[in-house]
């Protein structure tokens, strides 16, 4: 047996070989600076991460399997890394004053941000099971750590705890289904299975293999009653950290969970579909009732990302393979709306004084009203109003489930973003309309959340207008389901 | 080679152990004792993986498991002084109970899944798999990949590990 | 540069977002330049591209390009897209050209006014709308233009919104106007559904003109009868005028741009660019040739016994947009827009000059309160005689040409031609006369200013008379492009527009007529003439004859200056009762219905919240509960599937 590893194949994988390189690399330099310069980390984190958008970007034009059908490179995957990357820049941006504010520990705090993109990062392009599997656990075991990484927090701690032992025991899910798959098909890529079922081989082991899967996913990408986490961790972890799971592991594991049941599983459709369609349900109108009586805004945005996890199923459980591309629309337009709404939630504390409760917001325009402004634009675009870009997204979304026949479920997800657009307005009416309850005190004005905020305005307004480009994107990076 | 009843009768011993071994642990006061019991399921599971032919496994089992692993779990709770184990108010409570009965419906759902199971043209790949010169032979050509990334994923693990113990000291 | 249409509306856009975003901070001069140069440059972008029209053969005249795709949903798409053709082109020129001129007029105007910056952003602003409205291809961004100037004018109506009757006429402009949109907006909804009922998804005008005859007869007619019900809101036509005296609260220069030379003239602008359409409809067309012609007498009466030179210039607007409609009601499209174009000149001329007075005046608008001021003002009288002897129509000057090119299209149209005929010929003297009424009372005869203003009385500045006088050069040769053929002319002007009119104008039979044509000019000229005379008698030679009149017919005098009463009766009739409907909906429908349901399923919704966050608890091994359920619930369903 002579099998010679591809090195030449290396240089295809050079973005995550950058972030790995550079994680090793702040890790070693971390020990040798002083505690005053460790901003110097996050510009190191800015470049890398830029350098490997510029990798990912000029690689976009390939599509090909790597080191043995392990790991691979196409437009969905693409188009996934410069979101996430994209993403990963916006929250290291933000995070520089903040990691300094709140004397996160910020050593590490860096290093395990690269860590865990990188984990995305190979969750999304990779169509073998091992491969996703060891990226999910990349990417989950550098969260749990970087949740907790608060100082004298007993909150991030215990948030960090929870969401490690919940978790793993998704993890224990995820990775029994595996071993079923594996077991009744020999395969561990996820074509092998399409091949299987395509040859009408559905054993009963294979679908609960199937559906151990999607309760692994559904954990990460916290629907309902795979949630209980989500309010409890977001609240808990640093506020930059919520954005990044919000958006990142959101969107990591939709396209995953996206590629493997639209790659493998949609002959099944008729098995999986209907519980999806169920739990779609479940997750809007749960998310959303809770949503109304929370105080404190992390909590409410919490439910707000559980909700919207919600409205992009809606798309999925169609079972459209070109209409997905309105969840990949989704899930960029999410992206820059939640890390933009977090750059505000940021904006409004200060060390050791979160002003989490909505109380604080009353009467904010009068104070900031720059503040104001773009928390505004930021709730108006999860609410879905015109002509931001959560308008195109819940129009793609619910304009898919229609063409594709489940008019219900439409229905029940416009009416529940009704309900939603309470508890968003309810804050902008705080803004715009209380009085000041209570005195919050100098905000912290850094140009680091404001530059954070310009750009999630701009890419709203920008792709709510014209959401054509975006669009053929998405079009372009689901076009692998073929 | 081994007759066929002798692997029945070890299979059978194996896997009960490691059931009964397992319901010892999670119901021992004593941490020790339930540490101990792990060790006995670790060994038993390891005995279920020499039947399968899947050596390399096996032997990783009993030497980082039920060796590695289990002496350190040891070695913590007799530093700590856990071998009293916290009080609990009830024997059996209702979560208790609760959690028992899901448990064991997940586990008839499972159960009646393979009971249904037929194979239909899916055949086993060739034996051996699992000795050790194959299994790094995949390791280290095939499945590098993924597994410079496991490499990755421990190096996090530690990160973690060390931020844990920081934060005591501090 | 064809390739650059784009260019023309982005240099005022710039224009617009560099005084919008930076104005305040900006010095005047800054402002001035960033204003007047913008549109200048859209003027040049405008005359470049229009003498690369003519080098085209006439039927390569028209130029689509579009610039991106805006809306896309199925098979649908509308891109942002620009056409110039003959008649798009000749509306830049205009929009752009006079456009300009009043920019460096308004850097004299309203030099002093606080908003300074404010006024150039709304202008800016105003043109960059009016060239999408008249370069977009599809009628979807033609709205959209439309839209755009409605907005500017009334931020411009109401640019002193301190001054109540400002803010409030600027709201009366938006409202009436938005019951004309309304109609508009119907009409592209049925002619987009009817087309597309038809397998045509399409707004795009060489599209819809390529597939017009999918259309049925009665579709049309109702589709085209809502367009022009549009047109009345922008354009000032009866029923919907009563909106355009009022909006002379806004700064003189403003009413010389917007309602006098450019955005009125949408309306004709719009039923020009769908003249496929309409020339399906006759009836149509004849109701709007009709709705002209006795919107130009009935505005032209109320002219009459005015004051306010602002106003008599408003009213003179009114019924010079009716002589224009009445020239695309005849099918005559490119009277029309010819008579847009030389009005476009005489009547923002008009206006300068009258905003000219009253910089002179400190903002006296009563005429009664003037008289003489040749002596003071010689160059804005000079100007004002020259733009009221165009638009009393005497021959050699461009009002004359245009009018008289709708008279005589008006006098061939089938379809009682010969009475509109005669009600523009009868209100062509009737505009002779309030305008020389308007003329004498304020520059010539007696001087009745009051001693205090009269100390100040000055010409205005070169940055204001220029403009004046480039208008006046304009309004005199304006019309040179469009002389008759039975004037010896070549008719360059409706050649020039013919592309665009291809197949649907009328067919003038000038060889059989000439004769006839020719008497009828003479005729017009000579009841020009009759008009100036009586107002000479009345208001010069012998102003007490007027006061003797306005005595002996005291009723009739007050129902005419007081227009007919119109805005009680619409008070009444629309107003009163609207309100009252609005009371009714908001005092029960709303509060008590609509509010009840709202508030009660919100505290149902709320209370059913605070009942599932008692889920919630923060026990770790309640959530792994949670999942365990689900994990359960998932696996059973799916093995229920497949066990056979």
């Amino acid at each position: 047996m002579d099998v010679k590893f591809p090195v030449d194949e290396l240089i295809l994988i050079a973005p995550e070989i950058i972030l790995c390189g550079f994680g090793l690399l702040l890790l070693l330099i971390e020990v040798f600076l002083k505690t005053k310069s460790k901003s110097f980390l996050g510009i190191l984190t800015l470049v890398s991460a830029g350098s490997a958008l510029v990798f990912v970007l000029k690689l976009s034009s390939f599509s090909t399997d790597l080191f043995f059908g392990l790991y691979s490179l196409d437009s969905l995957g693409s188009l996934t890394k410069g979101l996430i990357l994209v993403m990963l820049i916006l929250v290291v941006i933000m995070s520089l004053r903040y990691v300094e504010r709140e004397e996160v520990i910020s050593g590490e705090y860096y290093p395990l941000l690269l860590f865990s993109t990188l984990g995305m990062m190979i969750m999304v392009s990779s169509k073998n099971l091992l491969t996703i599997f060891v990226g999910l656990e990349l990417m989950s075991l550098s969260i749990y750590i970087l949740v907790g990484l608060f100082r004298d927090n007993l909150k991030a701690a215990e948030a960090s705890l929870k969401y490690f032992l919940l978790g793993a025991f998704a993890s224990a899910f995820l990775v029994y289904g595996i071993a079923l798959l594996y077991g009744s098909t020999g395969s561990l890529d996820i074509k092998g299975y399409l091949e299987v079922i395509a040859k009408g081989d559905t054993s009963t082991v294979l679908i609960i293999g199937v559906a151990l899967i999607a309760v692994g996913f559904a954990f990460k990408i916290a629907l309902v009653p795979f949630h209980m986490w989500t309010p409890d961790v977001y609240e808990g972890a640093p506020t930059s950290i919520t954005a990044f799971m919000a958006a990142g592991v959101k969107s990591a594991a939709f396209v995953t969970f996206l590629r493997v049941f639209y790659t493998a599983f949609l002959p099944l459709i008729k098995q999986w579909g209907d519980i999806l369609w169920l739990l779609a349900v479940i997750t809007m109108s749960y998310a959303n009732l809770t949503a109304l009586v929370q105080q404190n805004i992390k909590r409410m945005l919490a439910y707000s990302s559980i909700a919207h996890a919600g409205y992009i199923l809606v798309a999925f459980v169609t079972g459209e393979k070109i209409l997905s591309s309105s969840i990949i629309y989704y899930l960029v337009a999410y992206t820059f709306m939640n890390v933009g709404a977090f750059s505000c939630v940021i904006l409004m504390g200060r060390k050791g004084e979160e002003n989490l409760d909505i109380d604080s917001y009353a009467g904010l325009s009068a104070r900031h009203p720059f503040v104001a402004f773009c928390l505004t634009i930021f709730l108006l675009s999860l609410t879905g109003v015109p002509p931001l870009a959560g308008f195109m997204a819940k129009f793609y979304v619910f304009s898919t489930a229609i063409k594709a026949g489940y008019v219900w479920l439409a229905i029940i997800g416009v009416l529940n973003s009704v309900v939603a657009a309470y508890y968003y307005l309810r804050v902008i009416m705080y803004m715009y309309f209380r009085d000041p309850v209570k005195e919050i005190g100098r905000i912290d004005l850094s140009p680091s959340y404001i530059l954070v905020s310009l750009i999630c305005i701009f890419f709203l307004i920008y792709t709510g207008i014209l959401p054509r480009e975006l669009m053929l994107l998405a079009e372009g990076a689901v076009s692998v389901f073929f | 080679m081994v007759p066929i009843v002798f692997k029945w009768i070890v299979f059978l011993v194996a896997s009960l152990l490691a059931i009964f071994s397992a319901i010892m642990m999670v119901t021992r006061r004593n941490p020790v004792h339930s540490a101990l019991w792990l060790v006995v399921t670790f060994i038993s599971l390891a005995v279920l993986y020499f039947l399968l032919n899947a050596t390399f496994i096996a032997i990783s089992q009993i030497i980082v498991y039920a060796g590695a692993i289990m002496m350190l779990f040891l070695f913590v709770i007799m530093l700590i002084h856990l071998e009293k184990g916290p009080e609990e108010l009830k024997v059996l409570g209702a979560s208790k109970i609760f959690a028992i009965v899901l448990t064991v419906l997940l586990f008839v759902e499972i159960a009646v899944g393979v009971y249904y199971y037929r194979v239909t043209t899916f055949k086993p790949g060739p034996m051996p798999l699992g000795d050790a010169k194959t299994v790094g032979f995949l390791l280290y050509t095939n499945y590098l990949f993924p597994f410079e990334i496991a490499s990755i994923l421990l190096l996090v693990g530690i990160v973690g590990a060390v931020m844990l113990a920081k934060r005591r000291k501090e | 540069m064809s390739e650059y249409i784009w260019l023309i509306p982005c240099f005022p856009a710039v224009g617009f977002l560099i005084n919008g975003l930076l104005g305040k901070k900006l010095p005047k001069a800054v402002v001035s330049w960033v204003g007047c140069l913008s549109v200048f440059f859209s003027f040049v972008c405008s005359a470049v591209l229009f003498f690369e029209l003519l080098r085209l053969a006439p039927e390569a005249r028209i130029i689509e390009k579009d610039v991106f795709d805006w809306i896309v949903s199925g098979e649908f798409v509308t891109r942002v897209g620009f056409r110039i053709d003959p008649l798009s082109i000749v509306m830049c020129l205009v929009v752009s050209g006079v456009g300009f001129l009043i920019h460096v007029y308004s850097v004299g105007y309203m030099h002093d006014d606080p908003g300074y910056s404010r006024y150039f952003t709304y202008l800016n602003l105003f043109v960059f709308m009016m060239l999408i409205l008249v370069t977009a291809n599809n009628l979807l961004l033609m709205f959209v233009g439309w839209e755009g100037v409605g907005l500017c004018s009334y931020l411009l109506i109401g640019f002193w919104f301190e001054k109540d009757s400002a803010s409030n006429a600027g709201k009366k402009a938006f409202i009436v106007n938005r019951i004309g949109d309304y109609g508009f907006l119907v009409g592209i909804f049925l002619l987009f559904v009817s087309l597309g009922t038809k397998g045509v998804w399409t707004l795009n005008f060489s599209e819809l003109e390529r597939n017009a005859n999918l259309l049925s007869e009665s579709l049309t007619a109702l589709i085209t009868l809502l367009f022009f019900i549009g047109a009345t809101g922008k354009s000032a036509q009866i029923p919907l005028y009563v909106w355009l005296p009022d909006a002379m609260e806004g700064p003189t220069p403003v009413s010389a741009l917007i309602h006098a030379a450019t955005m009125v003239t949408a309306g004709v602008y719009m039923i020009a660019r769908l003249n496929f359409l309409y020339s399906m409809a006759p009836e149509i067309m004849f109701i709007v040739a009709l709705v002209g012609v006795l919107t130009a007498m009935f505005a032209a009466s109320i002219g009459f016994a005015q004051y306010d030179i602002k106003r008599v210039l408003a009213y003179s607007t009114i019924s010079q947009l009716g002589y224009m409609f009445v020239g695309v009601g005849v099918g005559a499209y490119a009277a029309g827009i010819f008579h847009l174009m030389t009005h476009a000149f005489f009547k923002a001329l008009l206006f300068l000059g009258a905003g000219s007075v009253m910089h002179a005046l400190a903002g006296e608008l009563d005429m009664r309160k003037m008289g003489g001021l040749k002596k003071y003002l010689p160059t804005t009288h000079w100007t004002f005689l020259v733009a009221c002897l165009a638009i009393a129509g005497i021959p050699g000057l461009s009002g004359f040409f245009s009018k008289d090119e709708i008279l005589w299209k008006a006098f061939l149209f089938p379809h009682a031609g010969v009475l509109i005929y005669i009600i523009g010929l009868v209100t062509a003297g009737m505009t002779a006369f309030y305008m020389f009424r308007l003329l004498f009372n304020t520059f010539y005869g007696k001087e009745r200013l009051d001693e205090e203003v009269k100390h100040h009385v000055h010409e205005s500045p070169k940055v204001m008379t220029i403009p004046l006088i480039i208008l006046a050069i304009l309004s005199i040769v304006g019309g040179y492009v469009g002389i008759p053929h039975a004037l010896g002319g070549g008719a360059h002007f409706e050649k020039f527009l013919e592309p665009v009119f291809r197949g649907v104008s009328q067919k003038a039979d000038y060889h059989h007529s000439l004769v006839v044509e020719i008497g009828l000019m003479v005729l017009s000229v000579i009841v020009a003439l009759i008009g100036i005379y009586v107002a000479y008698v009345y208001f010069l030679k012998k102003p007490d004859l007027s006061e003797k009149f306005v005595k002996k017919h005291e009723k009739l005098y007050k129902t005419v200056h007081n227009k007919y009463f119109v805005d009680e009766i619409y008070g009444f009739l629309f107003v009163d009762n609207l309100l009252r409907v609005g009371r009714f909906l908001k005092n029960v429908i709303d509060e008590a219905i609509i509010d009840g349901i709202v508030n009660g399923l919100g505290y149902f919704m709320r209370g059913l919240g605070g009942i599932l966050r008692f889920l919630q608890s923060g026990y770790v091994q309640a959530y792994a509960f949670s999942m365990i359920v689900g994990a359960i619930v998932v696996v059973g369903y799916l093995l229920v599937k497949v066990i056979p």
